[in-house]
């Protein structure tokens, strides 16, 4: 029996702020419990207004923010016990993330390439720079662009679509296992948002990723999560099997964000060219 | 007699309703000159369309395909080094029917807010931060309503209760409100004066799904009460499903489609229209959706001919050469594609 790819058990985060005599505590997320099977790829979606606490469910995945209670284990080791840069270097081989808006996760004063040759070399096996073009390249491929067409380029030179297809080439490049997306289409223009939600579908099953999607978008949700998680002040109201779950949800809160969609109730199916 | 009178009614429907905004072959380029470097990004480029009185018109388009451009040239509220390079907008309410643009300042601040008016994306940014919200409402519509007053405050509690806000709202300052709060406040604030004329960029953006459908429905609900035109402008599809009597699909700076919205859902006829609808995911449906190849033009050096032939399935050569122009279609329809029989002449 292997240890799961993620395990999360009981994890809540409580943040507190205000003086030392009136002390007040939020709580963000309480008892969430979830796991991810290794070697069963799958994309397991997160949904949630804003204030549901999805993102620092995200951020204490990727590491960044310590739980306050329970733990997160990634492939059996508690992430809590990282320590050093070493261990945190494959911790970050194996967990890569990618954000909401990609103009906001590359330096706009450095070319795009050199960020990504990088990656390459760190967290890559590129020892030289002529390795780190070829795997660089090849990550590119694998999210429908090249490294001619980006190579030199600026941030602010390519559309939305096409940067954020390179932050999803720049997370493969370290191999992850785990991928963990925090709306990752919300700032994608409508006629390229579902060739990378496609792409998401494509990394699960010809690269075996999993991943962890982010949203409030349940229509994409519904298009690419083999299992989905709603949430609400932090905590989870319903979960389970996406087809399932949206099809009939059970909790009050999730058939209020059901029926929140706008759907154009013109067609029963969608219109083909 | 019952005859005459039925023939009256019909008569009366079949007359198209009254234009209240009217915008012909309108142009609006950002232009910059520095260093003796001419730059010119074409945002607007020759947009002609109306919108009738007592109707929800949509805009739609992806970023950078003008929306935001456009309405900023409607409302006049350009600054350099965007500029107005051809073309009218004319209201109905503009005494003289001439374009907005030859409008004196004057005239502008007569009909501004009384007449034409915004609910904005941002609603933290309409409101300002260091004032309550009451006055707020002073600033902005007093002037119209005769100035403050008992009778002012009742016609604004009035009118906040239409949002389903308490008249508390208004002793309370922009950042204690709710996103949603703030929102329906801006739109009390843009609907107080019964304007003729009110433009709506991304009402709903910035709130959560469950809050937006709530707030749509109020917009909606104000102007069917006040039967002024709304001009809603948003990326989002299912708003437009949700709100809109017509639609128009913008891209590149010029517009490609508009039809009645159940009839540019049912029927679409631009590729591009008809790739937006297809590739929508819904609840329920199961079928692939593809994306589309390629990206948006760039403005600063659009393509020759048809803005959309590079990512398009259809393009021929006459697509590469010639622009199409919007060309009725069926009644209410009109589309600029040559693939599909419109543009002008025939490919």
């Amino acid at each position: 029996m292997t240890a799961p790819l993620l395990e999360l058990t009981h994890v809540s985060k409580t943040f507190g702020f205000g003086g030392l005599l009136s002390r007040r505590r939020v709580p963000a997320v309480a008892d969430v419990g979830f796991a991810l099977q290794a070697g069963a790829p799958e994309i397991f979606t997160i949904v949630g207004q804003s204030g549901s606490g999805k993102t620092t469910l995200a951020r204490m995945i990727l590491g960044m923010e310590a739980p306050t209670g329970g733990s997160i284990h990634l492939h059996g080791k508690d992430l809590a016990h990282i320590r050093g840069t070493g261990s945190r270097k494959l911790f970050m081989g194996v967990v890569q993330p990618i954000f909401q808006n990609p103009f906001e996760a590359f330096n706009p004063l450095r070319q795009l390439d050199h960020y990504l040759f990088l990656t390459a070399r760190r967290f890559g096996d590129a020892s030289d720079q002529q390795r780190a073009r070829t795997s660089t390249d090849a990550a590119l491929r694998q999210v429908g662009l090249s490294l001619p067409e980006v190579g030199g380029r600026y941030p602010h030179e390519l559309s939305g679509g096409q940067l954020q297809r390179a932050a999803i080439a720049r997370a493969l490049l370290a191999k992850p296992k785990l991928i963990v997306a925090d709306e990752p289409v919300s700032m994608v223009d409508a006629s390229l948002r579902m060739s990378i939600v496609n792409l998401f579908k494509t990394l699960r099953d010809e690269l075996g990723i999993s991943i962890i999607y982010i949203t409030h978008d349940l229509a994409t949700a519904y298009y690419i999560s083999d299992r989905i998680m709603i949430m609400k002040e932090g905590k989870v109201v319903e979960s389970g099997d996406a087809r399932t779950v949206l099809a009939a949800p059970q909790h009050p809160y999730s058939r209020q964000l059901k029926d929140a969609v706008l759907v154009p109730r013109f067609t029963p199916h969608a219109a083909v060219p | 007699m019952t005859g005459a009178a039925a023939l009256a009614i019909d008569a009366g429907q079949a007359a198209p309703a009254k234009a209240v905004l009217r915008v012909e072959g309108l142009k609006a380029y950002y232009r910059t000159r520095h260093f003796g470097v001419n730059r010119e990004v074409r945002a607007v480029d020759g947009v002609t369309f109306e919108v009738r009185a007592n109707e929800i018109y949509g805009l739609a388009g992806e970023s950078s395909a003008g929306k935001s451009t456009l309405i900023k040239t409607i409302a006049a509220a350009m600054r350099p080094p965007l500029e107005v390079v051809g073309g009218s907008v004319g209201f109905s309410f503009l005494t003289g029917g001439t374009s907005i643009h030859q409008a004196t300042s004057a005239q502008l601040l007569a009909i501004r807010w009384r007449n034409l008016s915004y609910i904005m994306q941002g609603s933290m940014s309409v409101l300002n931060p260091v004032r309550r919200v009451r006055r707020s409402f002073e600033d902005f519509a007093a002037r119209h309503m005769g100035g403050r007053g008992a009778a002012f405050e009742a016609g604004v509690v009035g009118h906040l209760a239409r949002v389903r806000l308490d008249a508390s709202v208004l002793d309370a300052y922009p950042h204690e409100l709710s996103g949603g709060m703030r929102q329906r406040v801006a739109i009390a604030l843009a609907t107080i004066c019964r304007p003729d004329f009110v433009i709506a960029d991304e009402p709903t953006t910035a709130l959560d799904v469950v809050v937006q459908k709530d707030v749509l429905g109020m917009i909606r609900d104000i102007q069917r009460e006040m039967g002024s035109s709304l001009l809603l402008v948003t990326h989002d599809l299912g708003v437009h499903a949700y709100m809109t009597d017509r639609l128009a699909i913008m891209y590149g700076g010029m517009l490609v489609e508009e039809a009645r919205t159940a009839d540019l859902f049912l029927a679409p006829q631009h590729p591009y229209t008809r790739h937006l609808i297809a590739s929508l995911p819904r609840i329920g449906d199961d079928a692939p959706r593809v994306g589309l190849a390629g990206s948006p033009p760039n403005l600063a050096a659009p393509p020759p001919g048809c803005r959309f032939h590079p990512r398009c399935p259809l393009a021929g050569d006459r697509c590469r050469r010639e622009t199409p122009a919007m060309t009725v279609h069926a009644p209410d329809h009109r589309v600029a594609c040559f693939a599909v029989g419109g543009g002008g002449g025939t490919a």
